[in-house]
């Protein structure tokens, strides 16, 4: 009786201690994977941009800086790509959610733009390509938060150890700076006003 | 003040605490109920005995809601599917979401009723689907659209619908036991009368249990409903870390008066908000609050406010 309380004790303990090991092991693959997610969504707004750019030539022709901010942020994002620097994809990522407040202050002062559907358009698929990129980041966040804590509580720490896994470092952001700051028009969706 | 994350865990605690006291009880009346019967009848019926037939008949009624529940409630509804470029922003924020927590994108649907209301279904995250009304769409922000649907995808990810189903069934299997054991000839044949002692006490207290149970069954399911919504909202929280969209999301729901008029009793619990809108104050509330499948708005807008 007792020594099929001791197999059964020991069964136990050998079935946490490898679906311990395999969260290591496949967190680590995961996270491989949201990295290399960021650098999907990002060149999927490398294709995207001249699209829309394109589209909303006729009606933004007057707003050259618009474009001009539109093609930096692209050729940013391209370069970043190349590089193959998770940290500059990034940060480049964000970058065309900056094009958003010069876009709405063009909307208020021209008002023939306003309820243009072609504008609306490209304001939501800025705003829908920044999220996707912030997403893609906060994945890579919240597995290497995961798999840190699992690293360093209790008792899962015990197979880390033995393991000898090492801390991910998961996305380096600055701590301090603009990059903290959210700006009220971050977190509003950009509101065209009809007449 | 605590943090999402402190948050989440703390619900799951009270959540698994919730979900074992109600396999208790149901162990619990399932053992005096089989009990009484068999002091009834007179005989020990072998194997599980009343249990497996009541766990049989309960599990198939279930069975089919479980595994058809996506398209038997998404077909009640009159749903139809979204559409990226008609239902932009519905369908690029659930896009976002499964990004941002690794999950695979539900199937969309879209409900034309200006109620604004949602729901999640679908038995795991793989066949899970999600399903909005026109009016929530209509009326809400994107950033108050992506803590509404965020809640949502909690629900698909924590398998609530699993947890429910299951619950269902045995909520059913409570209900069967009773109902056989009230409906049993009592006039009838007895098994020897000079057998009372042990056995005349399970006789009573299966007639109690099988008259109160089913009601206390049901009571217990609630209480897991509405400790899925508060968790569904601490996990929305930690995906969008956002609380301000589901906090003004919630308050404009609940402002809007309109009920939602393809939601029925079973389908109610899905619902982002309670889709029959009972309202009532103090010491009344609180004893109908027990038979709503969802907590207060007030008190989840307290709780999100709570999480920083």
């Amino acid at each position: 009786m007792v020594i099929y309380l001791i197999i059964g004790i020991i069964v136990l303990i050998a079935l946490w201690a490898i679906s311990t090991y395999n969260f290591f092991v496949s967190s680590k693959t995961r996270v491989k994977a949201s990295v290399q997610e960021i650098g999907n969504q990002l060149k999927r707004q490398i294709d995207l941009i001249p699209n829309l750019e394109e589209s909303v030539k006729g009606y933004l022709k007057h707003e050259k800086d618009i474009f001009d901010k539109l093609t930096d942020a692209r050729k940013a994002v391209s370069a970043a790509v190349k590089s193959g620097d998770l940290q500059k994809m990034a940060d480049a990522g964000t970058k065309f959610a900056s094009v958003l407040p010069g876009l709405t202050i063009a909307v208020e002062d021209n008002p023939e733009l306003k309820g243009s559907e072609v504008v609306t358009n490209l304001m939501n698929e800025l705003r829908d390509t920044a999220d996707k990129v912030m997403y893609a980041r906060r994945l890579v966040i919240d597995l290497t938060a995961d798999y840190n804590v699992r690293r360093a509580t209790f008792p899962s720490n015990l197979i880390a150890q033995m393991l000898n896994l090492e801390e991910l470092p998961g996305l380096i952001t600055p701590e301090k700076g603009e990059f903290l700051e959210v700006k009220e028009l971050e977190t509003k969706k950009p509101q065209i006003k009809l007449n | 003040m605590v943090n999402v994350y402190e948050a989440v865990s703390a619900n799951k605690t009270k959540s698994y605490f919730i979900v074992a006291s109600f396999f208790v009880f149901v162990a619990l009346v399932v053992y005096v109920l089989s009990q009484a019967f068999s002091y009834y009848l007179g005989y020990q019926p072998g194997g599980l005995g009343f249990l497996g037939l009541a766990l049989t008949v309960s599990g198939l009624m279930s069975l089919g809601g479980y595994y058809f529940s996506d398209k038997v409630v998404l077909g009640l509804s009159g749903a139809r599917l979204a559409d990226r470029k008609k239902d932009f922003t519905f369908y690029t924020v659930v896009e976002n979401l499964c990004i941002g927590t690794g999950l695979s994108k539900p199937k969309l649907y879209v409900i034309n009723d200006s109620a604004p209301n949602a729901f999640a279904t679908g038995r795991d995250p793989e066949h899970a689907a999600i399903c909005a009304t026109t009016g929530l769409l209509d009326k809400l922000s994107r950033t108050e659209l992506e803590g509404v649907l965020a809640h949502e995808l909690s629900h698909v990810k924590n398998y609530d619908t699993r947890l429910m189903a299951i619950v269902a069934v045995l909520v059913g299997m409570v209900a069967l036991l009773g109902d056989w054991f009230l409906r049993m000839s009592w006039g009838g044949r007895r098994s020897s009368d000079d057998n009372k002692g042990v056995g005349g006490i399970f006789l009573v207290l299966g007639l109690v249990f099988a008259i109160l149970s089913p009601f206390i069954a049901q009571l217990i399911q609630l209480a897991v409903s509405r400790r899925r919504e508060f968790m569904a909202d601490a996990g929305s929280v930690s995906i969008t870390k956002q609380p301000d969209g589901l906090i003004s999301a919630l308050t404009k729901i609940s402002q809007d008066n309109e009920p939602l008029e393809v939601a029925n009793k079973a389908t109610a619990h899905l619902y982002i908000i309670n889709p029959f809108k009972e309202k009532g104050h103090g010491a009344v509330s609180w004893f109908a609050n027990l038979f709503n499948t969802h907590p207060p708005i007030e008190e989840r807008i307290k709780a999100l406010k709570s999480m920083v």
